[in-house]
């Protein structure tokens, strides 16, 4: 039995239900889902370059993700991953298929998870998730808020692909 | 029996307040309406939190703001609020609505709100309908309060998100257990400081009723 796509069917069946009964702010509710495995992990580090590459060396590490890599930008808000065969992806292409956009990335949860607990941000949100089953490509923006005076730093994110 | 559909055409959601503050009579007439709204098989999984503390109501509008300007600032950044907003042609006030709502400060009024009612729900009595019981009660509460001439609001937002909600919790002493109570809102009540000057456009019944089955227009 291939037990990733086991899960992954199970996930599906939960994502698209949480959408089914919460519509858009489905995606709002699911911000604690993956981070078990990275708070297991004893990430430590004092700068949130520090923090992220080690939660990519664990997910990578562990075969969550073949590769990932990383951007900071948006004045020190936008977080931008990209990620190629995740774990996850089967989980994507097929809620896609059935028209539900993906809302649910516990790899980008993990990070964000480990930015809040290790470095004490205020906020973080998971703003966009774009998958390309072609390339098995993940592109993921967050907004990171180190502290509340971060809420409302704008700029224009589309000049800031990773 | 008294038709209300007047009552619930001229209501609107009011986030501007006078500092006065509500009776306790009145605020006892907003949760009777509030403990009669229709509820599965009488579960009544709502308990009311009545807040009127400074002190808690500073620390709720903090949370309403990260919680609504830490999305807004993301909309903003990937261009969306932009295109939610493009009907309004004056470019500066377009950039002040803009900033208000991305900034947080649009959630901001629980602050200057004389009373906020947190609706929550047991998980613990075996309600099978909590979301849908509170959303009930909710708009029990806001048609009372418009009937006696208050102001309401329906947050949801602020407690949207898992920890924020988790952050909401603590303020308010709830236990936090994901089985124990859900926060579904609060509402943000006073004497209105704004009048409806422009009722927000409703789609007209052609376009939302169908009869007999989905996307027949024909009454028959």
């Amino acid at each position: 039995m291939d037990r990733v796509e086991y899960f992954n069917d199970m996930l599906v069946r939960l994502e698209e239900l949480l959408y089914q009964e919460l519509s858009g702010c489905a995606a709002w509710k699911v911000e604690l889902v993956g981070v078990d495995f990275i708070q297991s992990k004893k990430i430590e580090g004092k700068t949130e370059n520090e923090i992220i590459e080690r939660c990519i060396r664990e997910i990578t590490g562990n075969g969550l993700v073949k590769e990932m890599t990383f951007s900071i930008g948006g004045k020190g808000v936008l977080l931008n991953l990209k990620m190629k065969d995740c774990v996850h992806l089967p989980k994507e292409a097929r809620l896609k298929k059935e028209g539900i956009t993906p809302f649910i990335c516990p790899i980008a949860n993990m990070i964000l998870d480990q930015l809040i607990e290790k470095l004490g941000y205020e906020t973080t949100y998971l703003a966009k998730l774009d998958i390309d089953g072609k390339t098995k490509e993940c592109r993921v923006k967050c907004a990171i808020y180190e502290t509340t005076d971060k809420i409302g730093t704008v700029s224009d994110w589309a000049r800031e692909e990773l | 029996m008294d038709d209300i559909l007047e009552v619930l055409r001229t209501r609107k959601s009011i986030r501007r307040y006078k500092p006065d503050p509500i009776p306790d009579e009145i605020i006892d007439k907003v949760l009777e309406a509030a403990r009669w709204a229709p509820t599965g098989e009488n579960y009544q999984p709502w308990r009311l939190i009545v807040i009127r503390d400074p002190k808690t109501k500073e620390k709720i509008g903090n949370l309403a703001k990260l919680g609504s300007g830490s999305r807004m600032t993301a909309w903003y950044c990937l261009g969306e609020m932009q295109r939610r907003f493009e009907e309004i042609q004056d470019p500066v006030r377009r950039a002040e609505v803009l900033r208000f709502m991305y900034s947080g400060e649009v959630s901001e009024f629980a602050k200057q709100a004389p009373v906020v009612i947190a609706v929550i729900g047991t998980l613990m009595e075996g309600s099978v309908d909590v979301p849908y019981d509170l959303s009930a009660c909710i708009e029990n509460i806001l048609l009372e309060a418009h009937s006696l001439g208050l102001g309401a609001c329906w947050v949801h937002g602020p407690v949207a998100s898992t920890r924020d909600a988790a952050k909401f919790k603590k303020i308010l002493k709830i236990p936090t257990g994901m089985g124990e109570y859900k926060v579904i809102a609060y509402v943000a009540l006073g004497w209105p400081a704004e009048a409806r000057k422009h009722p927000r456009p409703k789609k007209p019944l052609e376009e939302i009723v169908y009869w007999e089955e989905f996307g027949r227009k024909e009454r028959g």
